[in-house]
């Protein structure tokens, strides 16, 4: 509307330069230049467009209006001009909803027969269910059973389990908002199923491949968990506020760039698993752009480490790391450099249940950490499993502090060489005579 | 002139032409007397005015009720979605089932026929060419007009018989030929 306004002053500049097709009938030109005056009779909706000639940014939203307020006269003719929300209502496990039919019985023959048959299948299936979970009860307590048959009957039994339920609609609604069960396997299987295939792992692997984080740090990286982290929101616009608003935590996308005060502490770790039994995993963070000036090349900084981080589905989230193995050094992209990757990680270690003992590195061993020697030594793959994200920052003055409070060191500021000055004799001598 | 080349110049013109107003014409029809001055007016400047539904159908002005009455519920959409594919799956899982039975019945004749009689076997297991001619059928063949074995020769074991002519919009004009009679090969 702001921009608008300016052009409608503009235009009334325009419209006395302009030579053809003014909107006046000009005494000039009348024949065939002028287009053709308005229509005298017309409908009440074209005359509510042509009498505001200027307010021409109401034409684009009329016709989705308009459409609108088709759909909502079809569905709704008494309430008229009423505001349908565009927002999904805010369901959580503590502000349950119950489950309704979407329509009403009869309103659709065809989704009623779906229903029967969707409710015939899963009683099959249910029943299926029972004859292999009595059977697994009696491969275990017998001797001669062939472990990789229990396992086998194990996964059919995981997959009827999933089946039996994944179709009924009251699950599938309850799984989309928000009150899924993770106790139960299909719950399971849908959350991580739309985590797969909707996009929030789609946009953590471009990111994660379209920075390089892959080829430069480690070889193959194949999430199976979702890691969501939360830093503290950006400081407000206004100087006033800076200091007299407390900094709320907000979710990050992978990939953005954050400020340094923002990483000042260590984030909020929210996680969703999808395996039942705990694992352990290691987690570390890494800054992937170091400069190494004797190399004239990078190198990796180890800012946080934990080894032994146990994780399953029911474990606590956001994961409380009060203490780590390593403490938490906040990110500083030095002066002069280009941004800075920063890839936090949870690598799962080889076997599951056995801790391991992991030396504390010092402050000098930290720079020049190589990820890959690391993971040959301990036995971690990335590309077993395990959850990832990454952003990356930018020099700030609030680096400068914390070179100064937290590192104690004098901060380094990169750039260009000096070039000598081919001109330095000239500059010296006599210009004129 | 110079005027209007001086407002113009001090006017700040607009980045984005999509907010210069324009003004919205109907596409009324003013008949003058001279009929290129009509088409011209029509083709400079044409109705601005989009609630019709384009000529294919690209753009309608009512999509949204559209949309509503086939799909009243997304939900409901997705439900009837997932049970016709698990009709569907159930139905090729009886027919690859029935195959795999029919299949594995055959394999046990065939293994039972290779343990009593390997020259049997050997006979059963050979390909035989459905086109290919018997010295009898060569016979009948060589005693036959043109069309007669071409006919003949049409008849394939296991194939659609190729007399088979594609449907055409109107019946053929000589009539339907009720007295034909196919020419058969002995075996068929």
């Amino acid at each position: 509307m702001f921009s608008l306004r300016r052009a409608t002053r503009a235009y009334a500049g325009l419209a006395r330069a302009r030579g053809n097709a003014t909107l006046q009938n000009s005494s000039q030109n009348v024949e065939i230049t002028t287009p053709p005056p308005p229509p005298a009779s017309t409908s009440a909706k074209s005359e509510s467009v042509q009498t505001e000639p200027s307010d021409t940014a109401k034409q684009s939203p009329a016709n989705p209006s308009s459409t609108k307020e088709n759909v909502e006269e079809s569905t709704n003719t008494k309430k008229r001009g009423r505001v349908w929300p565009t927002k999904r209502p805010s369901i959580t496990l503590d502000r349950p909803r119950q489950y309704s039919r979407p329509i009403g019985v009869g309103a659709l023959p065809v989704y009623d027969e779906a229903l029967t048959y969707i409710k015939r299948d899963s009683k099959l299936r249910k029943e299926e269910l029972e004859e292999y979970k009595s059977l697994l009860q009696r491969a275990e307590s017998a001797p001669d059973w062939n472990p990789a048959d229990i396992e086998r009957l194990r996964d059919k039994i995981r997959i009827l389990e999933i089946q039996s339920e994944v179709n009924l609609p009251s699950v599938r609604w309850k799984a989309r908002n928000g009150l899924a069960d993770l106790n139960q396997t299909v719950y399971r299987h849908l959350i991580e199923q739309r985590w797969r295939e909707e996009g929030a792992l789609d946009l953590l692997m471009e990111r994660i491949y379209q920075m390089n984080v892959v080829p430069d740090m480690l070889p193959e990286m194949h999430p199976s968990f979702d890691l969501r982290v939360n830093f503290p929101e950006p400081p407000p616009q206004s100087t006033v506020l800076r200091n007299r608003t407390k900094r709320k935590y907000q979710k990050i996308e992978p990939g953005v760039f954050l400020l340094p005060e923002q990483t000042r502490k260590p984030p909020m770790m929210y996680t969703t698993v999808f395996h039942t039994e705990p694992r352990l995993y290691t987690m570390l963070m890494v800054d992937l752009d170091v400069p190494d000036l004797e190399n004239q090349t990078y190198q990796t900084y180890l800012h946080w480490l934990q080894p032994n981080v146990s994780l399953s589905t029911f474990s606590q989230s956001p994961i409380p790391l009060t203490t780590t193995h390593t403490k938490y050094i906040p990110p500083h992209p030095q002066k002069g450099t280009h941004y800075h990757r920063y890839v936090l990680l949870f690598v799962p270690q080889a076997h599951a249940t056995e801790r391991m003992q992991i030396p504390v590195p010092t402050d000098e061993e930290r720079l020049g950490f190589n990820y890959r020697e690391f993971a040959e030594q301990y036995g971690l793959d990335a590309g077993r499993g395990g959850g990832a994200f990454m952003w990356r920052e930018v020099w700030d003055e609030t680096v400068s502090k914390i070179y100064q409070d937290v590192l104690k060191t004098e901060e380094p500021v990169f750039g260009r060489m000096p070039k000598p000055d081919p001109y330095a004799e000239v500059k010296q001598a006599k210009k004129y005579i | 002139m110079a005027s209007t080349f001086l407002s113009l110049r001090k006017t700040r013109l607009p980045f984005r032409v999509g907010q210069t107003p324009v003004r919205h014409a109907g596409g009324q029809e003013i008949n003058t007397s001279d009929p290129r001055k009509d088409l011209i007016r029509r083709v400079l400047y044409p109705t601005n005015i989009r609630n019709r539904a384009s000529p294919t159908g690209t753009w309608l002005p009512d999509v949204g009720r559209r949309l509503q009455r086939a799909i009243p519920s997304v939900q409901a959409h997705e439900t009837i979605e997932r049970a016709w594919f698990l009709h569907q799956r159930h139905a090729r899982r009886r027919r690859q089932a029935e195959a795999e039975k029919k299949f594995q019945c055959m394999w046990n004749a065939m293994e039972k026929l290779r343990e009593l009689s390997p020259r049997l076997y050997e006979e059963a297991n050979k390909g035989e060419d459905p086109r290919a001619r018997s010295p009898a059928e060569t016979e009948i063949w060589k005693s036959l007009k043109k069309s007669e074995r071409r006919a003949f020769d049409s008849r394939i074991r296991g194939l659609f018989p190729r007399e088979l002519r594609p449907p055409t919009d109107t019946p053929p004009t000589g009539g339907w030929n009720y007295d034909y009679q196919p020419t058969l090969r002995s075996s068929s």
